[in-house]
């Protein structure tokens, strides 16, 4: 087992070296960063309350534009440079090729977090925010960054094409996101069907500060699912 | 001793298409065996099945005893795999490289080290080691290619065409190291040129269209041979021409009508190479063109030329 853990020690710090090395990540967080900040200080002059619902929800639709550049070159780049080949015959499992690749994606997500928790520090210092939807809100972030990362990666692997990978994932995100538009259209009980897959219906809970465990469980499940057909994908040569 | 390779009726289908048919081999310890065969006759399909990258369709494959789809992890352990295309992280320096590979195969600490060491001075690595991957030219790419696959000291070492475009003083650099390599441990090579296989395998596997056609060991092979290119009224005649030469043990045109200009090629067996004076006199004297005379280790062309002509009509 210790060899294992060893090379999934080494595929997670070339993992995480190769996104903090490239410009990429630098990219993703500053641009995230910049917009969010826009739009906390505008809206915080508008409203003049102490809440980051508004902020949480752009945020949301940001990582939905941002988590196919980071995720798509992770598999489709290996695949085209044939260094797949190279980590397919070393003695590692397809999972620890995986996982290496989500943790490193999530460790840009997780830094960019950390970086705009200077947005409910300010208001800490300056009002009196209710700290619950902040956590909750953070936290359904995490978990939808989670899922499209894991999304994100599945797709990545079928294809050797970066620009591919990302035109897919940013359509299928999208399309995942307002699923709940299509359901209300639907009659019963399909309407409700579609409706319990839509991202930002299971998303919404969270950035009110209400969370439930079937919400925690479809993100975890999509989670789970991208991770798997992402093995699938690398299996399929 | 158990063989070191063992490919059971392998067989890899895309569809209807037969990519690799039912080839079974076996490679001894120690051993450099030879994939011979013309591009996309199935050689680095074989090398991917035994190096767990693809999966047969069926058929069973064993590396160091271990079967490369049940006990793959074990199996590519033993493994140390040189692919063709020459694949390396541009992103990464040598070192780091290397040391990334070493620690994907379970080294870590004083061992990586010196183990990262031993593999950039068996490749003569030198300066090169600091420098950036995206910055080294082809033949230090495939040293570089060639000292990851060495990191953990494997048991087999497979190398894929390891001396396509390199220049010709780097191909003759690859085709020593193989041959220091086969010292210390089992190899498996590919190439589609005839004259690199010759050069350093002690077995060959000819393959053609997925077909395992021949296997011949290079090292038993009789007395010297003669390789010539002649020109003359017709085959017949200047084989038994040759024939008749004294101290010429048998003779065998290898592809009678293939030249553009009307010449053949023909090997012979001869007591020794002084023959070849009387081979060029009887030619003059015939008034048939003698146009290249040298020796050669196998009659390997004449065999590998008439099994694929063979197959192909």
């Amino acid at each position: 087992m210790s060899l294992v853990r060893g090379s999934f020690k080494a595929l997670l710090s070339k993992e995480t070296k190769a996104l903090f090395s490239s410009t990429i990540a630098y990219a993703v967080i500053v641009v995230f960063l910049l917009l969010m900040g826009y739009s906390f200080t505008a809206t915080l002059f508008i409203n003049k309350s102490a809440s980051l619902i508004h902020i949480f929800h752009q945020a949301a639709i940001m990582m939905l534009l941002l988590v196919p550049v980071l995720t798509m070159r992770l598999f489709a780049e290996e695949r085209r440079a044939g260094t797949l080949e190279l980590l397919l015959t070393s003695p590692c499992r397809e999972i620890e090729v995986v996982l290496a690749k989500f943790l490193a994606s999530m460790a840009v997500i997780v830094a960019m977090l950390v970086l705009s928790l200077s947005y409910p520090i300010t208001l800490e210092v300056f009002g009196d925010p209710d700290w619950g939807p902040v956590y909750s809100g953070y936290l359904g972030l995490l978990l939808l960054a989670g899922a499209l990362i894991a999304i994100g990666l599945a797709i990545s692997a079928l294809t050797s094409n970066q620009i591919v990978a990302a035109v897919i994932s940013l359509g299928l995100f999208f399309l995942l996101w307002m699923l709940h538009a299509l359901g209300s259209l639907l009659p019963s009980p399909f309407d409700n069907i579609i409706i319990d897959l839509s991202l930002s219906a299971r998303l919404t809970p969270f950035l009110t500060g209400s969370m439930y465990l079937s919400d925690f469980g479809f993100f975890l499940s999509l989670i789970m699912f991208g991770l798997l057909a992402s093995v699938r994908a690398l299996a399929r040569r | 001793m158990a063989p070191v390779v063992v490919a059971d009726q392998l067989t890899k289908q895309y569809g209807r298409h037969r990519v690799v048919d039912k080839i079974s081999f076996e490679v001894n310890a120690g051993d450099v065996l030879g994939l011979l065969g013309p591009n996309g006759s199935g050689k680095t399909t074989i090398l991917r099945i035994l190096t767990g990258y693809l999966q047969a369709t069926s058929g069973r494959a064993l590396v160091a005893g271990f079967d490369v789809v049940t006990h793959g992890l074990e199996a590519r352990q033993r493994v140390g795999y040189v692919p063709e295309d020459v694949p390396l992280y541009s992103n990464m320096f040598v070192d780091e490289f290397l040391t990334f590979m070493g620690r994907l195969r379970g080294l870590e600490g004083k061992a990586l080290a010196i183990a990262v060491d031993r593999a950039s001075e068996q490749l003569s690595l030198g300066d090169v080691r600091r420098l950036s991957i995206a910055k080294l030219s082809r033949g230090y790419r495939q040293r570089v290619i060639i000292a990851q696959a060495l990191v953990n000291q494997p048991e087999l070492l497979i190398l894929d065409e390891p001396t396509n475009g390199l220049d010709p003083r780097q191909i003759i650099e690859v085709r020593e190291l193989i041959r220091s390599l086969s010292e210390q441990l089992t190899i498996l090579v590919t190439s589609h040129i005839l004259g690199e296989i010759e050069r350093v395998a002690s077995r060959v596997a000819i393959l053609l269209d997925g077909r395992l056609l021949a296997m011949r060991s290079l090292n038993q092979d009789g007395g010297p041979k003669l390789r010539l290119i002649v020109r003359g009224s017709s085959v017949e005649a200047v084989q038994t021409l040759l024939a008749a030469v004294p101290g010429v043990m048998t003779s065998s045109p290898v592809n009678p009508n293939s030249l553009d200009d009307g010449s053949s090629v023909y090997i012979l067996e001869v007591v020794d190479l002084a023959v070849a004076e009387d081979v060029a006199r009887a030619l003059a004297s015939a008034n048939f063109g003698l146009l290249e005379m040298k020796e050669t280790r196998t009659d390997l062309e004449g065999l590998f030329l008439g099994l694929t002509d063979g197959v192909a009509a």
